[in-house]
């Protein structure tokens, strides 16, 4: 019907202008994406593989509103495995990567790390997962890892177990799966609009983004979480959370309970979660890091205040690091931080009540 | 012999799960489950700092994640002596309760619905309803495009399936739609604390850490009147119109497929504020709705016979190491199997709204359905419906509170590391009965347990060779064809498999649990 068809192509325009807006670009290339996308003459298939995951990327991947899901999966691109959505199960689904991989030329998507010492961690359609892996890598047009597990190995790979898990770029180095073009998205679990906009980036493009050194793309990676976090006003006069019931905290700043964001490189405070509606530190939790590779284990404790990650020292950071107010405040801030209250200068040299 | 078939990899489940079957005479004789992918947490967590565990098991499951937190924090709260003040303990239900309304919804929308669909019939559609005209365009636009993934390929649809064109391009409109309130569900959990979805941020030791402001009180108030009114209008009526007496999958459920061993067990969730909790915990045997028992916590136990891990004397593992032993003979899967009194029982929907006696349930296996795979999508319907009414007057609980001098979220006192402490903490998620235990030594986790409730449901057999919930639940099930075994698929689904979390999993030293604490 003509008034679908409209409502059709109101949310594809949609669609593409939320794209645009995630990658940074002006309303102007919405038409052009609009083209790119309608224009091909077959969707781009894509094919998505599980494997030491808690599918909380696909959950993740499902929740997005603008742009949405709904279009991205049927109107987009050609998903043609999927263990979490596809209507196939056993020889059925197994065919229809088989003759995916057949083709070639398809996006891979892979969410979930790798077992390597016994391979047999992980077994899907009674084949060793790293082995699904290579052959699906050896003739994609392009690989994305997403999530903290398929990128860097994330929780999985600090199991110190025979399943130990590592990402997929740990294995391209090793030769256990086939070397191609990577691009990590990671963070726990994946942000639903930083993975389409590089679905989209891509299919626009037909080559990554730009990237960082560990392979990120620059446009959602490029920002340490600290430096642009909302509550950063708090950190410089030394005003931290410490208790939470307290209301005159809700908003203060979270280091003293373990936040990472000053060791971590994320577009999370301006992009936010679940729609914009909110993000680890605007419920006064902590970022846990998880947008690195040394995503567990190297920001555990999770709750601990932490002065050093990577060489990156928090005292070194912000404006009030050049002034001597820290240091004179240093030797009273235990009595002030029952309280929450610093003063000004960040937090202080030793401890803390946290 | 018979037959011997393999279904692997079971899809639209969390995690990977291989399914094994021996066809005779068109029905299933044997079956197997496997769980395929083991991760190892415990290793992990052991001398991590014990408040970590609760973001760190969030991640046994993506889908269902809330629950590890909620389970987590409660044996936290456990050993570190924590009180979760009423604020933290209400906000705790809602954050839970949005975690369920989304679970169910895209369960039975996006991982089951499409067993029971002919999703082709769509094309035949010639009535006049623009939404569902609009369905059918769409649909066929995909066919007309050559491509129609995800939708297929798939298992063919038997006579079981509903093809009436009109009940399934109303089912396929209901999926689209229910793809944008799922969202809606899940993102109510973000505002009132989870800070995002999946895992969510905002519960820890002692409660949780956002005071709502009166915005997001507001919002998530009228995204669960949103959301309530896709479960009662659409949702509930489709379960109904599906399901019920009269319904094209009622024959199935006439016929019990997916029905199993038929003991049923809940811990009970949802604390209220006299103590009491929303849902019921409770045991009941081989379906005698008589003798409903109290859950005896000691008579957990757990079979290692048939799993991958090094052959252990039946003593509560607990006190011993694990490990695994991917070559052992015999064993086929990562899953553990968990007993309870020495039997094998099911978790989750079913078993409580069984354990509570609901009346919805109740009428319909008094029409004439059976427990099985059926009764299973009814009894989550049933339970989605009472909990969005009970999140109203949880939320207006919270308003109330929040007004009043001394309104708390967190017990602050307890927020540091005991030194030497344990706990066990109880809850029920969307899939069924949940524990997590934890002894803590020197500040650091010594010993970091879960028994979840696909373990419970999945579970190989046991010592005395009894299948578990999943492999009995298979036998009789009809497979006329071996290569389109949808029935198997369909009772398998029903169970809302999480097998992520199945697979790493050992039991408590029961003897030691002084406490019970749910939530």
């Amino acid at each position: 019907m003509t008034s679908f068809r409209n409502i059709n192509r109101r949310d594809f325009l949609k669609f593409c202008a939320g794209t645009a807006s995630i990658l940074g670009l002006s309303e102007a290339a919405v038409p052009r994406i609009a083209k790119a996308l309608e224009g091909a003459a077959k969707k781009p298939p894509v094919i998505w593989l599980e494997g030491q995951d808690c599918a909380g990327c696909s959950i993740s991947f499902i929740n997005s509103s603008n742009p949405g899901t709904a279009e991205l999966v049927l109107d987009t691109i050609s998903l043609r495995y999927h263990e979490t959505l596809m209507a196939a199960s056993g020889h059925v689904a197994e065919k229809a990567l088989e003759d995916t991989i057949e083709e070639g030329g398809y996006v891979l998507i892979v969410e979930g790390s790798i077992p390597t010492i016994d391979p047999r961690f992980c077994q899907i359609g009674g084949k060793n997962f790293v082995d699904i892996v290579n052959e699906a890598s050896a003739k994609a047009a392009a690989v994305i890892a997403i999530g903290a597990c398929a990128t860097y190995g994330g929780i999985p790979g600090d199991c110190p177990t025979p399943g130990t898990g590592i990402g997929v770029g740990e294995a391209m180095d090793k030769g256990l799966v086939a070397k191609n073009a990577l691009i990590n998205v990671p963070t726990c679990p994946v942000h639903p609009e930083r993975l389409i906009g590089t679905i989209v980036y891509y299919l626009l493009y037909g080559k990554p983004p730009a990237m960082d050194k560990v392979g990120r793309p620059v446009v959602f990676y490029d920002k340490l979480i600290h430096d642009n976090c909302e509550r950063r006003g708090h950190f410089e006069n030394g005003e931290f959370l410490t208790d939470w019931n307290i209301f005159e905290q809700r908003n203060w700043c979270m280091y003293l309970k373990g936040c990472k964001g000053p060791f971590t490189y994320s577009d999370c405070p301006k992009r936010r979660w679940s729609d914009g509606l909110n993000w680890c530190i605007g419920c006064s939790s902590v970022c846990q890091g998880c947008a690195e590779p040394d995503f567990y284990a190297g920001m555990s404790p999770l709750y601990e205040r932490t002065k050093e990650i990577r060489g990156i020292k928090v005292e070194k950071i912000g404006a009030y690091a050049t002034g001597a107010v820290a240091v004179g405040l240093a030797g009273h801030f235990i009595g002030q931080a029952m309280t929450g209250r610093l003063g000004k200068g960040g937090p202080p040299e030793e401890g803390g009540d946290n | 012999m018979g037959q011997r078939i393999t279904v692997d990899p079971v899809t639209r489940i969390e995690g990977h799960l291989k399914i094994e079957v021996e066809i005779e005479n068109g029905v299933v004789k044997d079956a197997w489950s496997s769980g395929t992918m083991a991760r190892g947490f415990e290793a992990l967590l052991t001398g991590k700092d014990p408040r970590d565990a609760s973001y760190v098991t969030s991640r046994f499951c993506g889908v269902c994640f809330s629950v590890h937190t909620m389970a987590s924090v409660a044996c936290l709260d456990d050993a570190f002596g924590a009180q979760v003040p009423d604020g933290g303990r209400i906000l705790r239900n809602l954050l839970m309760g949005s975690e369920y309304l989304y679970d169910h919804i895209i369960h039975f929308y996006h991982l089951t619905a499409l067993d029971y669909l002919d999703i082709m019939a769509v094309a035949s559609y010639n009535g006049n309803d623009p939404a569902l005209k609009a369905v059918k365009d769409k649909i066929v636009s995909l066919v007309k495009r050559g491509d129609t993934s995800p939708l297929t390929p798939r298992y063919e649809p038997d006579a079981f399936s509903v093809a009436d064109p009109e009940i399934v391009t109303m089912a396929v409109s209901h999926y689209l739609e229910a793809l944008k309130v799922q969202v809606t569900a899940k993102n109510m959990g973000a505002v009132i604390g989870g800070g995002r979805v999946p895992h969510y941020q905002g519960i820890v030791v002692g409660g949780v850490t956002q005071i709502p402001s009166p915005e997001q009180i507001g919002r998530f108030k009228s995204m669960l009147a949103e959301v309530t009114s896709f479960i009662k209008n659409v949702y509930m009526k489709d379960v109904l119109l599906l399901a019920g007496p009269g319904g094209p999958l009622f024959p199935l459920a006439q016929l019990g497929v997916g029905g199993g061993h038929l003991n049923y067990l809940s811990y009970g969730a949802f604390p209220e504020g006299d103590g009491s909790t929303f849902f019921k915990p409770g045991v009941v045997r081989n379906l005698d709705l008589n003798n409903i028992e109290e859950f005896d916590p000691a008579k957990v136990t757990e079979s290692v016979k048939y799993a991958w891990y090094k052959e252990k004397e039946p003593v509560h593992p607990y006190d011993g190491e694990q490990k695994f032993d991917r070559d052992k003979a015999g064993a086929y899967s990562f899953v553990k199997a968990p007993r309870y009194d020495g039997m094998a029982f099911e978790v989750g929907p079913l078993a409580r709204m069984v354990v509570e006696k609901n009346p919805t349930l109740l009428s319909l296996i008094k029409a004439g359905a059976k427990p099985g795979a059926v009764a299973r999508h009814a009894a989550r319907m049933i339970e989605t419906v009472a909990l969005a009414d009970q999140m109203q007057v949880w939320l207006g609980q919270l308003i109330e509170a929040q007004g009043k001098p001394g309104f708390k979220i967190h017990d602050s006192e307890h927020w540091d590391v005991p030194d030497t402490a344990e706990g066990a903490g109880f809850y029920e998620a969307p899939r069924g009965a949940l524990g997590h235990w934890i002894k803590i030594k020197n500040k650091k986790i010594a010993n970091y347990q879960a028994v979840v409730p696909s373990t419970w449901n999945a579970s190989p057999r046991d010592e005395k060779g009894v299948r578990g919930q999943y492999e009995e639940s298979l036998i009789g099930a009809p497979v006329p064809d071996p290569e389109n075994p949808i029935n198997i698929v369909r009772v398998i689904r029903s169970f809302d498999p999480c097998l992520a979390c199945a697979v790493h999993v050992i039991d408590p030293k029961t003897n030691q649990i002084r406490k019970f604490r749910i939530g």
